[in-house]
C-alpha cells in the first residue's frame, strides 16, 4: 500500500496544553493561565511518528518524557539472542521514556505501532517548571504512579497460567484505559499484531488466535480483522479474575 | 431473524418461473464472483501493496483461514462456446514448462503467509486441469503441501475441474489420492448434434465412468455443468439431455446461459449465427430445466445452481452460511483467497488482485523472481459495504437492512438513495419486496438475482476509460 505522504496538521502541532483533551490527564486541576504558559513553552510537540518509526532506541541518553497524544507505541528489550521481548503498549494520554530520566540511557525502545503523535517534555526544563507551578509537582507524581501501576500489570499478568486469562486481562485493561480517555471502552482498534501480542502475553500466535476465536465462540467478543467488540464486558472480567486452578 | 422464519426464508418459497418478466430484464449484467468485478482492476496496484496486504492479513487476531485457486490454462482441443482464459495445445510438455513456473510462484507464495493458516479450500480450473498427468499433478500438489498447512479434514473443499473425455477411474484415483474430493465436470449438452456444433463430443458412458469413480473414491461432491442456449439445442433434446443428466446423480448441477459474443472470443467465430436457438426458445430452456430438476429433487441454490438437498452447499444455504466467490458459490466464503496461475484473480483483505492475463508476461514475471500479478484494487470502505449487500443478496436472497446498517455503521437507506429507488421499480415489477427493515426477493425475482445486485453496483454507470465492459446477459 502506498504510504500516504505525511501531512503536517499545524492546529496539531499549534495545539496547546490548554486546549489538549487530554490536559486532566496530565495537568494539575488547578493550573491557570500564566503557570499554563510556562508549561506550554517546555513541551515540545514532536512531528507525527509513522508505524514502524522509532521514538527513542535502548541505551541512548535522552531523559525525557513522552506523552502519547494519539496513536499507540510498543516498548520492547533486545534479548542478549536477538530477539525482542515487548514490554508494554501505550495509548493516547499515557506516558513513555519514565525509565530513561535517571539520565543513563533508556532501557528499552520505543516504536509507533500506527501514525502517532507525542509531546516530549525535557526532564530537566520539566523539574525547573514543576518547582514553580504549584501542583504540578504532585500531579508529576499521580500520572507517574499511574504509569508504574499500569505497568505492574504485566508481571501479574504472565504470572497467571492460564492463557485464557492473561488475554482477558490485557483487552479488559484496554478497555478501562480506553474508557479513561473517554473512548467507547467496547470497541477496541488492536493497533499491535497477533504476533506482537503474543511476544507480550508470552504466548504461542497461534494460541492468541485460537483465544480469541474461543473468547468469540462464548459470545464475549466479536473479531473482524483488526477490531475486536467487546460484547459482554462482564464475561471478560470473569475470565480476567479467574483463578489459574478454576479449569 | 423474524418469528415467523422457521427455516431459511429463501427455502420457504420455491422459486417460480415467469419467462415474461425474465425476458423484460434480461439485460447485460456481471455474475458477481466479486465486487468490484475485474474489469475495474487497475495497473497502480503493485507488488508492494500486495506485500503489504498479505503482512497486515496474517497480524489480525484471527487471521482468516486461506482458499487457493490454481489455473491450468491448457486445452488439447477448443470447445466453440468458451470463454476461458485458455490455450489450446496437443503438446503436453508445455504442462512442464507451466509447472516449473507454478511451483516458483508457490516458492514466492507461500512463505508470506503465516504457516498456521490453514488452507480449506483449494480449486484447479482451467482449461483443462487434467491436461496434466499423474506425475505433473503429484508434483504440484506435494509443492502445495510443501509450502501451505492443507486441510486434512473431510468438511475440506478441494476441487478439480475435470474433462470427462480426457479422464478416467484411474485418473479420479489419483485425483483422489492427491486430497481432492470435489469434482465439477462439464457436460453442456449430451445431444449429438449439439456436441458436434461445439466441437466438444463426449459420451454419456464416458461422463458414467468418472462419475461412478469419483464415488467410489471417496468424492464428497461431484458437480456438472451444463449450458443453454447452445447452437441446434431445442427443449424435445435438451430433456432427454436432462433424463439422462437426472440419471447420473450428480450432487450439483450448475446451468449456464451460454453468451454469444464472437468479438471478444474468438472460438465463438465457429459457431453459425442461424444455429442458436431464438430468445423464447433459451427462455424455454431455462424454464425446462428449472422445472425438470426441482422435480427430480433438486433444490434452486441461486443465479444458476442446483443442489441435492444433503449436498454440503444446500445445507449451507439452509444455515445462512453459504457464501460467493471466484468459483461461485461456496461453502468456504470467508477465507483469504490466493490465486496462482496465469490469470488466476486473489482476494487478501480488503483487496483483489489478478496475475498476468498472458502465458509471455506470467513467464516473464516469474523468471525475473516477481510475484506476477499486474492489476488489482484496493477497496474502500464504499466497495466493501456495496460488496456485503450484493454477497447477501446472492446467498441469502434477502437482507435486514437495520442490522446491516448497524453492522457497517450507516443508515441504509440514506445510504442508497438512488439504489433505493431502482429496488422500488423492482418492487413495482415484482421482483423484490421491500418493508421496513428487510428487503426480500420474491419467489420470481430469484432467477434475476444479478438485476436486483446491479442496483447496488456504483461501477456501471461509471465505466473505466469511457468504455463500458462487456457482460453476458442476465441469463
Amino acid at each position: 500500500m502506498a504510504q500516504p505522504s505525511p501531512i503536517v496538521n499545524l492546529r496539531e502541532l499549534r495545539q496547546s496544553c490548554a486546549d489538549c483533551a487530554l490536559n486532566p490527564l496530565c495537568l494539575p486541576a488547578s493550573i491557570g493561565g500564566s503557570d499554563l504558559l510556562r508549561l506550554d513553552q517546555v513541551v515540545k510537540q514532536r512531528m507525527p511518528l509513522e508505524r514502524g518509526e522509532i521514538l527513542f532506541r535502548e541505551n541512548v541518553v535522552h531523559p525525557a518524557l513522552f506523552v502519547v497524544r494519539s496513536g499507540s507505541l510498543k516498548t520492547y528489550a533486545t534479548l542478549p539472542e536477538g530477539d525482542v521481548q515487548i514490554l508494554g503498549f501505550h495509548i493516547a494520554g499515557e506516558l513513555v521514556g519514565l525509565e530513561g530520566l535517571s539520565g543513563n540511557g533508556h532501557r528499552c525502545s520505543a516504536e509507533a505501532l500506527e501514525r502517532s503523535s507525542l509531546c516530549e517534555i525535557p526532564f530537566d526544563l520539566l523539574t525547573d517548571v514543576a518547582a514553580k507551578v504549584p501542583g504540578l509537582q504532585q500531579q508529576l507524581f499521580r500520572v507517574m504512579s499511574r504509569e508504574f501501576a499500569r505497568e505492574l500489570e504485566h508481571p501479574v499478568m504472565m504470572g497467571r497460567k492460564q492463557a485464557m486469562s492473561r488475554l482477558a486481562i490485557f483487552l479488559r485493561s484496554l478497555s478501562d484505559r480506553l474508557r479513561g480517555i473517554g473512548h467507547d471502552p467496547r470497541v477496541l482498534h488492536l493497533s499491535m499484531s497477533r504476533q506482537e501480542l503474543a511476544n507480550y502475553l508470552g504466548l504461542a500466535i497461534e494460541t492468541v488466535s485460537r483465544l480469541f476465536s474461543r473468547m468469540q465462540a462464548m459470545q464475549v467478543l466479536d473479531v473482524d480483522r483488526r477490531s475486536v467488540r467487546i460484547v459482554d464486558p462482564p464475561a471478560l472480567a470473569a475470565l480476567a479474575e479467574k483463578s489459574d486452578d478454576e479449569a | 431473524m423474524n418469528a415467523n422464519t422457521l427455516i431459511h426464508p429463501v427455502l420457504a418459497r420455491a422459486p417460480v418461473f415467469d419467462a415474461e418478466l425474465i425476458a423484460r430484464h434480461n439485460v447485460n449484467g456481471p455474475r458477481y464472483t466479486s465486487y468490484p468485478t475485474a474489469p475495474h482492476f487497475n495497473e497502480q496496484f503493485s507488488e508492494e501493496d500486495l506485500r503489504a496486504i498479505v503482512r497486515a492479513s496474517n497480524e489480525d487476531p484471527i487471521p482468516h483461514a486461506l482458499s487457493i485457486y490454481v489455473h491450468i490454462p491448457f486445452c488439447l482441443s477448443p470447445c466453440f462456446y468458451c470463454g476461458c482464459t485458455r490455450i489450446i495445445t496437443r503438446d503436453r510438455r508445455r504442462a512442464d514448462q507451466y509447472l516449473a513456473r507454478l511451483l516458483r510462484e508457490i516458492a514466492m507464495t507461500a512463505p508470506l503467509f503465516d504457516r498456521d493458516r490453514r488452507v480449506n479450500q483449494l480449486h484447479l480450473g482451467g482449461g483443462t486441469p487434467n491436461f496434466l498427468d499423474a506425475t505433473q499433478m503429484t508434483t504440484l500438489l506435494d509443492a502445495l503441501r510443501n509450502g501451505f498447512n492443507l486441510s486434512t479434514d473431510a468438511e475440506r473443499e478441494f476441487g478439480i475441474e475435470v474433462d470427462p473425455r480426457h479422464a478416467d477411474a484411474a485418473t479420479v484415483r489419483m485425483l483422489a489420492d492427491v486430497g481432492f474430493n470435489r469434482m465439477s465436470l462439464g457436460i453442456q449438452d449430451f445431444d449429438a448434434e449439439v456436441q458436434l456444433a461445439v466441437n466438444r463430443v463426449q459420451s454419456i458412458e464416458q461422463t458414467r465412468e468418472v462419475i461412478v469413480a469419483a464415488r467410489e473414491s471417496g468424492f464428497r461432491s461431484v458437480s456438472v455443468d451444463l449450458i443453454h442456449g447452445l447452437p441446434k439445442q431445442t427443449t424435445e433434446k435438451f430433456a432427454r439431455t436432462l433424463d439422462e443428466v437426472i440419471a447420473l446423480r450428480p450432487d450439483r448441477i450448475a446451468t449456464y446461459a451460454y453468451a454469444h459474443m464472437p468479438s471478444r472470443f474468438r472460438a465463438q467465430n465457429q459457431i453459425k449465427d442461424a444455429d442458436l436457438p431464438d430468445a423464447a426458445t433459451r427462455l424455454a430452456l431455462i424454464g425446462q430445466t428449472v422445472s425438470t430438476l426441482g422435480a427430480a429433487g433438486y433444490r434452486y441454490i441461486g443465479l444458476d445452481h442446483f443442489a441435492l438437498p444433503d449436498d454440503d452447499l444446500a445445507r449451507a444455504q439452509r444455515e445462512g452460511t453459504m457464501q460467493r466467490n471466484f468459483q461461485g458459490y461456496s461453502t468456504h466464503g470467508d477465507c483469504d483467497l490466493i490465486g496462482l496461475g496465469m490469470s488466476s484473480i486473489g482476494h487478501i483483505g480488503r483487496s483483489f488482485h489478478q496475475n498476468a492475463r498472458d502465458l509471455l508476461g506470467y513467464y516473464a514475471a516469474i523468471d525475473a523472481g516477481h510475484l506476477p500479478m499486474q492489476r488489482g484494487k484496493l477497496l474502500d470502505d464504499d466497495d466493501v459495504i456495496r460488496a456485503d449487500v450484493i454477497q447477501r443478496l446472492m446467498c441469502h436472497g434477502e437482507l435486514d437492512m437495520r442490522a446491516f446498517g448497524e453492522h457497517h455503521g450507516i443508515a441504509f437507506r440514506e445510504y442508497f438513495p438512488v439504489e433505493m429507488e431502482r429496488i422500488d421499480a423492482l418492487q413495482a415489477d415484482g421482483l423484490v419486496v421491500v418493508t421496513a427493515d428487510r428487503l426480500t426477493i420474491t419467489a420470481r425475482g430469484r432467477f434475476l438475482l444479478r438485476i436486483v445486485a446491479m442496483c447496488f453496483d456504483a461501477y456501471l454507470d461509471a465505466a473505466p476509460d469511457g468504455a463500458r465492459p462487456t457482460y453476458s446477459k442476465a441469463l
